[in-house]
């Protein structure tokens, strides 16, 4: 795929090596004990834990780099309006611009745990290709309507997405300028988003008659045997849920403290 | 508008996990009631990924332009699949983009998706009407295009300005949530006529995409 997200998938690591579903559960586990997390002091721990994931995974950090370009937008919107905006405390003012401690420390907050659940996320999306990944998601209970439609849906967003770029370029070739907004813009672009629906239901008539005469819905499921457990595993699985659950418990004890 | 990793509390989104699940758990109990799901599945599918990559068409509105959302363009043509689908394109954008995010993807999906079943419901009501023409067709999916957008829209700043984790007067955030749900008033106008550009469009083109 384009974008890239296993493009790291082939690397050996002991993340790498840990079997989907251990590391689905480790993971996300992880993932959210870092949403429980309120108390600035725990954040440092945070980051470690999340460094020495991706130090394990062996994930390049240009990787990481690479995909904070989209929500860099994010950070920079709440890095302007928190901290001048929120909280009644002027640790610092320059004319008419006050930093306020509150909104100071809201951004921090927000922003280690937005990295961190983030890194977390690339490491177990960017270490096993993504279908392996589905896959493991299915075989821990997902319902197979949605397992189903996630991995035919990933298989033609590609295809699509060249489709939509073809017709882009062949309306520009046709002298099509969407410079305003008017109503004869939008009428077209809605007809470009029309005719790539209609390709898509059109096509997937003949994805549904070859995936009959594949013998859909009628192939007992071989799930289990895709995935074999190992000790290394189980470890790798109990020691990432301790960790999170220390979180769990570091921040209730700190609450209440 | 998709709300990020980090934000929210653990309780909104333990709670936005719960009420996905809910509201999954009865789509996909609708879904196995229709005559054929098996020959539904791959059509619901590919009308997914089109409009995972139809939501990257740019609307110019100078100086900028807008991608719109067509969580209630969806709720028209897929009905009850919506809710898969919107779960499935949000994970695919909080992944292989990460535009929204892991942990907030039940709060997401619950903030898209119940907007999209609501459009289905509203576009369902020209049948009631008794006049299934052009006009009609044209008047509740504009409806539904920018009901779709707008129930999301108060949703979002809702949950972003009461749980920004700093202490800010009540009426203030009231005012606040208010003036930027008016902000978003021009973009449900052009949701809700892009939507209904796209259904009278189908309607011409394949009007049994119009009948889920």
């Amino acid at each position: 795929m384009t974008h890239g997200l296993d493009a790291y998938a082939y690397l050996k690591s002991p993340i790498h090596r840990w079997e989907p579903r251990c590391k689905l559960i480790a993971l996300l586990a992880l993932i959210f004990a870092f949403a429980f997390v309120q108390q600035l002091i725990l954040l440092p721990a945070m980051v470690l834990v999340t460094l020495s994931y991706y130090a394990i995974s062996r994930l390049p950090g240009a990787f990481l780099l690479k995909r904070l370009r989209y929500p860099g937008f994010f950070l920079a919107a709440i890095a302007v309006l928190l901290p001048f905006n929120v909280g009644n405390i002027v640790i610092w003012q320059l004319g008419f611009l006050a930093l306020r401690q509150e909104g100071l420390l809201a951004l921090i907050l927000i922003v280690t745990r937005f990295l961190c659940i983030l890194t977390v996320g690339l490491i177990l999306f960017g270490t096993a290709p993504f279908l392996t990944s589905i896959k493991a998601m299915r075989s821990l209970g997902l319902p197979s309507v949605l397992a189903d439609m996630m991995l035919l849906s990933y298989r033609y967003i590609e295809q699509f997405g060249e489709d939509l770029a073809r017709m882009q370029t062949a309306m520009r070739l046709r002298g099509f300028r969407a410079n305003k907004f008017s109503r004869r813009n939008l009428t077209v672009l809605a007809s470009l988003a029309g005719s790539l629906l209609v390709r898509s239901y059109e096509q997937s008539q003949q994805v549904y008659q070859a995936m009959i005469l594949r013998g859909y819905g009628c192939v007992p499921s071989r799930r289990h045997q895709l995935f074999k457990i190992h000790a290394s595993d189980l470890i790798g699985l109990l020691v990432t849920c301790v960790v999170a659950l220390g979180f769990v418990v570091a921040e209730i004890i700190l609450t209440n403290a | 508008m998709h709300i990020p990793d980090g934000i929210l509390p653990a309780s909104i989104i333990v709670a936005g996990y719960a009420t996905t699940g809910g509201v999954t758990w009865y789509s996909l109990r609708q879904i196995k009631r229709d005559k054929n799901p098996q020959e539904n599945i791959p059509k619901a599918s590919l009308l997914t990924a089109a409009f995972f990559v139809a939501s990257w068409i740019h609307i110019p509105v100078p100086p900028v332009s807008v991608h719109l959302i067509l969580n209630g363009l969806l709720g028209t043509i897929l009905g009850y699949y919506a809710l898969p689908a919107i779960l499935i394109g949000l994970f695919f954008q909080a992944v292989m983009f990460q535009h929204g995010g892991l942990s907030t993807l039940g709060v997401n999906a619950t903030m898209f998706g119940i907007p999209a079943i609501v459009a289905y419901h509203l576009f369902q009501l020209r049948h009631k009407v008794g006049k299934n023409n052009r006009v009609w067709t044209g008047v509740f999916a504009f409806l539904a295009g920018a009901g779709g957008l707008g129930v999301s829209v108060v949703i979002f700043f809702f949950l972003i300005v009461t749980n920004i984790p700093a202490n800010i007067d009540a009426a203030v955030e009231r005012n606040v949530i208010y003036g930027l749900v008016l902000a978003h008033i021009p973009l449900m106008f052009i949701e809700g006529a892009f939507t209904a550009a796209v259904a009278l469009f189908l309607m011409r083109v394949k009007p049994e995409l119009l009948k889920p």
